[in-house]
């Protein structure tokens, strides 16, 4: 099998990256959550980086697509599409709470007065 | 009647208009007036102040929806009777706040809307008319019963739709979530002929079709995922 470049660089890169997120979940700066779905991720990039048409090709046989790149291209827009709505569902959450805490102090100075 | 009404105003940069707003008010004989200002930057709180009406303030602008919640959770702490929800930009007549109130007791209702489609309407701009009717379409088609005017924020509560309501978008989508809402919770809504003075100022002030388009996208997003 020959070897390409990025079939080296990636694994590198995930070692890194996921060293970083043991190191940031000991310091409890991520959650088990954060860090199982961090590992998770890494691990999944890393074994499409090594094996790509073997993966590419079992994800496309898997959705009935035909051809492999169509297939890598629809599951990364999926990817892409769950994380926004991930992040929408966030920022929602975190929108109002900051509006609750805005009633309360405009409700407890008023309550001061 | 004038002294179990409290007319609360939401206002975010109001400057312009609001002592107007209340001049008008006080001069219907109603003295209980809190404006909620929503993290204004300009002197909005400060005129409101000086003409005599209680001010809540937001140290940060939060939306329509947001001020409005705080108003119905302060009307619930000092036990408010009826509660009147009217625009600050001199958009609302107070003369009809007395004609709701009639037709709240006419009907038995909890929760009056009023209606700018009940009567005439031919000084309702082209594009707001537009507006009005794409939004009561995509509102309508979620409730029970069908309304004219989903999107006015004329409103008047009584005590059992103050301790019911709990709203929970900031934008001016609360116009709709709060007829579901009190739908939801049983209490009998009913509408009421109102007349709005559309002026330049207003309509600068009002809902762009891109502020429409966050609305009925907020209003849906609350109502599949519920948050």
């Amino acid at each position: 099998m020959e070897i390409r470049i990025f079939q080296v660089v990636v694994p590198v890169l995930t070692l890194g990256f996921i060293i970083n997120l043991i190191l940031k979940y000991r310091k409890n700066n991520a959650t088990a959550y954060e860090l199982g779905l961090g590992i998770l991720f890494w691990v999944c990039l890393t074994l499409f980086a090594i094996f790509p048409d073997f993966i590419s090709r079992r994800i496309a046989r898997l959705f009935g697509i035909k051809s492999n790149i169509n297939a890598i291209l629809f599951f990364c827009i999926g990817i892409l599409f769950f994380f926004q709505f991930k992040l929408f569902s966030i920022i929602k959450k975190q929108q109002k709470e900051i509006t609750f805490l805005t009633r309360k102090i405009a409700l407890k100075e008023k309550e001061e007065e | 009647m004038l002294q179990d009404i409290h007319i609360f105003i939401p206002a975010y940069n109001e400057e312009k208009t609001i002592g107007k707003v209340i001049d008008e008010i006080q001069s219907y004989g109603f003295k209980n007036i809190i404006i909620v200002d929503d993290g204004s930057s300009d002197r909005t709180a400060e005129i409101a102040r000086s003409k005599g009406a209680k001010v809540i303030r937001h140290i940060l602008n939060r939306g329509a929806g947001a001020a409005t919640q705080t108003a119905l959770e302060y009307a619930r702490n000092i036990s408010s009777k009826h509660l009147v929800l009217m625009d600050a930009d001199g958009q609302h007549h107070p003369e009809y706040i007395e004609k709701m109130w009639l037709d709240m007791r006419k009907n038995d209702a909890d929760l009056i809307i009023g209606s700018r489609f009940l009567d005439r309407h031919e000084n309702i701009p082209f594009l707001r008319r537009a507006y009005n009717w794409i939004g009561n379409g995509l509102i309508n088609i979620t409730c029970k019963y069908h309304y004219t005017d989903t999107q006015c924020g004329f409103r008047l509560l009584n005590r059992n739709a103050i301790h019911h309501l709990d709203l929970q978008i900031d934008n001016f989508a609360f116009c709709s979530e709060m007829i579901i809402n009190a739908e939801r919770k049983g209490l009998k809504i009913a509408e009421s002929p109102v007349t709005v003075r559309y002026t330049d100022y207003s309509l600068g002030k009002g809902q762009g079709l891109a502020e429409g388009i966050r609305t009925i996208f907020s209003f849906w997003w609350k109502l599949i995922y519920g948050n």
